[in-house]
């Protein structure tokens, strides 16, 4: 094994940059997706009817308990069988990060749905009745009072599953999906496994860089959300 | 003007109301005692149909409901002619004092942007909390919280506001201010149902107090004679059990505190 280069390891940076869109396109399609989907499970979680409450209790029950790779498995393998089957759409030709996309899209969603949840429940109903007290609809009740509470709330809970969502999207690559990782294990597999340590630490620096940006983001929306919007979860209390 | 006639509620197998009856005249101030898990709280959710209630008539005006076959329509229309005073306010905790106050005017009754501030801003220097116009909820004492929750239901102007407890959630030195509201809402006239506690405040600003307990009206009078003269045993066991003796020589804190 030759030993660290450092002149390698910064020529990696101009073999996996060129992949870092597939990696960032996969990611934010994957967070809305998840994002809308995990509203909607979030919405059946407090449904009224039983049927819709247990629907998604089961399925973010089987999502949340399934291995990320073994579910970019399934679906790359099961997804195919069942459009053939039962729509009798044929999509060999797909991309494979359409798959990556849906499986990372169902897996984040069973998680934002908790996270939405939670962060509705913790908005002090009490609002709403007052809003329709008011003459507002329950619609006009839930984007103009309760909404924009709940997103204040669940912000923190939401950059923490996208930091988790973001990590697991490096899996990509086992399904042959050359993005920034698997331009990196291609690099690899060209020098015959040597400069494995300098390719996967320029790959770490990636990430690192990735997440200072999104947390220094984060920390951004959070101030400029709470200053106009002086949230208070904690007014259902007693309070004098 | 208000009627309600045998509204019942149950909570899976306990009846909470077991058949309430209850007329309120146009001007009425009629406050609801009672020892909690008396339905109190539960009548007053029901006739704004918060929780609503199995079954009964309310007559309000000339809109008649029945509460089995009431629609979202129906709901809606009766919600406009009242206004809700919530024990924990309730207020919208994204909305500045002023902002709480609007919104009704101008989401729920679509009155004009500027004319909703001109009232908000009335409403809120009568409760004396015009300088906290731009304050959010966070930013203000409970006492100004619910002043703020009286404005918001007293400024679209209802015809009856129900008031839910309105100072329970607060510290004792904050609840004078509220009442003295309350009791101004009711110098200008206005028709009011208060589920409340302050003996010395129903007993002062109430034209009619009315007694429930496990679920049903017990007793119903005018307040020197619902104090003063207790009827069923009941009442006389509950007024003994708050020591009517205070009540009966009252003197009204919160008079004391609006002088200044």
């Amino acid at each position: 094994m030759p030993p660290f280069s450092f002149e390698f390891f910064l020529s990696v940076f101009g073999e996996i940059l060129p992949y870092l869109p597939i990696t960032l396109l996969i990611i934010i399609l994957s967070i809305i997706f998840s994002s809308l989907l995990g509203s909607f499970l979030a919405a059946g979680g407090i449904s009224r009817s039983l049927f819709w409450r247990t629907v998604t209790q089961s399925y973010v029950f089987v999502l949340r308990s399934t291995p990320p790779i073994v579910l970019l498995f399934l679906v790359f393998y099961g997804f195919p069988k069942l459009l053939l089957l039962f729509l009798n759409i044929n999509v060999n030709g797909w991309q494979k990060s359409v798959f990556v996309v849906i499986a990372l899209s169902l897996l984040f969603a069973s998680n934002l749905a908790e996270v939405f949840k939670a962060a509705y429940l913790t908005v002090n109903t009490g609002q709403r009745e007052a809003a329709l007290m008011a003459g507002l609809s329950e619609w006009q009740a839930f984007y103009r009072i309760t909404l924009p509470q709940t997103i204040v709330v669940a912000l923190p809970n939401f950059a923490n599953t996208v930091a988790a969502l973001i990590k697991d999207a490096a899996l990509a690559y086992v399904i042959g999906l050359v993005d920034m990782m698997g331009a990196g294990n291609n690099l690899i597999a060209r020098n015959f496994g040597h400069h494995s340590l300098e390719t996967y630490l320029a790959l770490a620096v990636v990430y690192w860089v990735i997440f200072i940006i999104v947390e220094q983001g984060t920390k951004y929306l959070e101030k400029y959300l709470s200053k106009s919007r002086a949230v208070d979860t904690t007014q259902s209390g007693v309070t004098a | 003007m208000l009627t309600v006639k045998n509204f019942k509620k149950k909570y899976h197998q306990h009846e909470v109301l077991k058949g309430i009856d209850m007329t309120i005249e146009k001007g009425d101030v009629v406050a609801l005692l009672g020892p909690s898990g008396s339905g109190k709280t539960t009548f007053l959710r029901g006739l704004a149909f918060l929780t609503p209630g199995d079954s009964g008539n309310i007559i309000f005006d000339d809109q008649k409901i029945d509460i089995q076959s009431a629609t979202a329509n129906d709901i809606k229309q009766l919600r406009q002619k009242m206004g809700f005073v919530f024990q924990n306010f309730n207020l919208f905790a994204n909305k500045t004092a002023l902002q709480n106050v609007e919104e009704g005017l101008v989401i729920g009754h679509k009155i004009p942007k500027a004319e909703a501030k001109q009232i908000a801003q009335e409403a809120l220097k009568k409760v004396g909390l015009l300088e906290f116009s731009d304050h959010f909820p966070s930013q203000l004492s409970g006492g100004q919280a619910q002043r703020v929750g009286i404005a918001r239901a007293a400024a679209l102007n209802p015809e009856i506001i129900l008031l839910d407890e309105p100072t329970s959630a607060l510290d004792p030195e904050l609840v004078a201010d509220v009442l003295q509201v309350i009791k101004q809402l009711a110098d200008e006239g206005k028709t009011m149902i208060v589920v409340t506690h302050e003996m010395a405040f129903a007993r002062d600003v109430a034209d009619k107090v009315v007694f429930m307990d496990r679920g049903l009206v017990v007793e119903q009078n005018e307040p020197a004679e619902f104090f003063d003269h207790p009827k069923s045993p009941r009442l006389k066991e509950f007024l003994s059990r708050i020591s009517a003796a205070s009540v009966a020589n009252n003197s009204f804190e919160y008079e004391k505190s609006s002088v200044n």
